[in-house]
């Protein structure tokens, strides 16, 4: 893949928290301090397990729920606090959003062409005159043929329906897109191709992605960088190959052993992790995965570990994070005997 | 929705095609009772009062007879469905209009405007429509405007509810996140986004709610809150011939039947509809 980044930092997540509160006493922290920076043509993969908070964090950078605290900067603004419908108008232009699922994305009793003439008249990005026109550059540039523009979205399949979806995405132009789990929802056949077309605009149109997905190997296939996130934490944070050759966090150890293989002869032992997920409601002062961790200590249990650099560009939290691939073989073993 | 397999859905209802066939006929009767009515329906002749239906005078045929002052019964009935029916389909459209769009901002909004807009509907329930018809009639007078504010306060909660329950579904969808993400204004949402999906569930209402409402016309015709002599109307017909029933049961019998023909026939149509607009039901 060739590498379109340049190191100027597109959009920077300072400290962000979404709490949400149950009743007076219990608050879930879905979100709980996160940082990251995307830079300009960079794509970020964000796993982790259901429920961790992926989907929250991008939400929530689009403004579609208010965060608790902390800011996301856009080229050094805080989009948080936007006064005037004219700034308001400049940050939608510039961030989009993608989601999961084709179903419900697309207004049932739209036709596409006014699903993708939504955002020009909303926006006022062109004229009426113009419009045709712009739809028609923007219908280009996805591969939309221009018979599809009078069907109705449950006349067309998943991936024609998520090309319509990423189309919306583009025509305000934007230099940031969140990708809201994009293909979990497609065969696979059809995930390959909606992620090399994402790739091929992102190398065109020098756009930046947030990639929110539970699914590791794809992930792979398109990040730059990879945050692995458990209970609205990032504890492991680097570049691709970092992350998954030179692994430190034992949560990421389990989630890359998970990833299904075919070579047979170069066997990976899986990590299975037992209990369950620690409930995010009023989380207590620890490590959120010592409950589950195969190498936890006491010290686990009474000092949350701090997101610290343990190599250059490459970020995690854990007490321990250095003895942990040594720690994984033995996992692997207990595992393996426990079946 | 393609308009071949709803077509083929309308001819398979049998209730559609029934309701279909006589709204259709009374509307067009509504439209051209005046010129179908054989005679003037408020023209008194105390000669021939409360003759038998098919009753022959000066060459003119009385079809449903006459009444206690010698009006042709066919003709005021004729002449008393357009005051009835159109009185009840512009209540219906304010009503469905009304209903609807507070349901719609309830829904959306959430929170204290649901809260205010949903006890609202109930505090309407629970006033029973005649009690509330003496009331607004004692209070500002019988007229047609009056009669109709009644039917919408009367019926607007329907409305409201089922556009309320449709909208809290759709807006959690990602297409409203969607139009939300591009800057969309809450109206914009609510109308375009949102109203095309929930329409079907307010036809079937509206369609329903007709029955009802004309029978709530015709009961404050009845007590005479309603439509006011001398123009007829069926409720009133009734209201007037209701001592003559024991000698002459067909003054009270036609308006009773035109009646029971146009509710059965609204209800049918809504029924009908529900059948054909509901996508999961396939026929």
């Amino acid at each position: 893949m060739s590498d379109v980044r340049d190191n100027t930092t597109l959009i920077e997540v300072k400290n962000l928290k979404k709490y949400y509160k149950i009743n007076s006493k219990a608050t879930l922290h879905a979100v709980d301090d996160v940082s990251f920076q995307i830079g300009c043509g960079e794509t970020m993969g964000l796993v982790g397990e259901s429920g961790c908070g992926k989907s929250t964090i991008g939400s929530v950078m689009m403004r579609l729920q208010k965060q608790t605290a902390g800011e996301v900067l856009l080229e050094g603004r805080n989009i948080f606090d936007i006064k005037g419908s004219k700034e308001d108008m400049d940050v939608r232009r510039k961030m989009q959003i993608v989601f999961q699922d084709p179903y419900s994305s697309l207004n049932p009793r739209k036709r596409i062409k006014s699903i993708l003439a939504e955002s020009y008249e909303t926006l006022n990005l062109c004229s009426r005159s113009q419009l045709e026109e712009c739809l028609e550059m923007l219908c280009d540039k996805v591969g939309i043929s221009k018979d599809m523009w009078m069907q109705f979205p449950h006349e067309l399949d998943g991936g024609k329906r998520q090309i319509v979806g990423i189309a919306r995405a583009l025509s305000v132009n934007p230099r940031f897109i969140v990708c809201d789990e994009p293909v979990s929802a497609l065969d696979v056949s059809v995930q390959a191709k909606i992620l090399n077309l994402l790739m091929t605009l992102q190398k065109e149109m020098n756009i930046s992605y947030l990639f929110i997905s539970h699914d590791l190997s794809v992930v792979k296939h398109i990040s730059h960088k990879i945050a692995v996130m458990y209970l609205g934490r990032i504890v492991e944070l680097a570049d691709k190959e970092a992350l998954f050759v030179n692994t430190l966090h034992p949560y990421s150890l389990a989630l890359l052993s998970a990833i299904p293989q075919v070579d047979m002869d170069n066997k990976v032992h899986r990590i299975v992790l037992k209990g369950d997920v620690v409930s995010p409601i009023n989380p207590k002062q620890q490590c959120r995965f010592a409950p589950r961790c195969w190498m936890s200590q006491p010290i686990c249990f009474e000092k949350e570990p701090e997101l610290c650099e343990a190599e250059p560009g490459h970020c995690v939290a854990c007490h321990f994070a250095r003895e942990s691939r040594k720690n994984a073989q033995n996992a692997e073993v207990i595992s393996l005997d426990n079946k | 929705m393609d308009k071949k397999i709803l077509l083929r859905r309308m001819r398979r209802s049998p209730q559609f095609v029934v309701g279909g066939i006589l709204v259709v006929f009374l509307l067009f009767i509504a439209l051209f009772a005046k010129w179908i009515a054989p005679n003037d329906p408020n023209v008194v002749n105390t000669m021939i009062r409360l003759k038998p239906p098919g009753f022959v005078d000066n060459g003119v045929t009385y079809y449903l007879g006459t009444d206690q002052q010698g009006r042709d019964i066919l003709s005021r009935l004729l002449v008393g469905s357009s005051a009835s029916i159109f009185i009840s389909i512009v209540a219906t459209v304010a009503v469905t209009i009304i209903g609807t769009s507070l349901g719609i901002w309830a829904g959306y909004k959430g929170g204290i405007i649901d809260n205010i807009i949903m006890r609202a509907t109930e505090v309407t329930m629970a006033v029973p429509t005649l009690t509330l018809g003496i009331v607004i009639v004692a209070v500002f007078g019988a007229s047609i405007p009056n009669l109709i504010l009644i039917m919408v306060v009367n019926s607007w909660n329907g409305f409201a509810r089922i556009a309320r329950n449709n909208v809290m579904v759709i807006k959690n969808r990602e297409f409203v996140q969607a139009s939300k993400v591009l800057g969309a204004k809450s109206f914009n949402i609510m109308w375009k986004q949102i109203f095309p999906n929930i329409t079907t569930p307010l036809i079937i209402q509206a369609s329903g709610s007709f029955g009802s409402i004309i029978l709530v016309e015709s009961s404050l015709s009845y007590l005479y809150l309603g439509i006011q002599a001398p123009q007829p109307s069926w409720g009133n017909m009734i209201a007037d011939c209701r001592n003559f029933l024991p000698v002459a049961p067909w003054t009270v019998i036609a308006p009773g039947v035109a009646l029971m023909i146009a509710v059965l026939g609204f209800n049918l149509l809504g029924d009908g509809l529900r059948d054909v607009l509901d996508p999961k039901q396939r026929r």
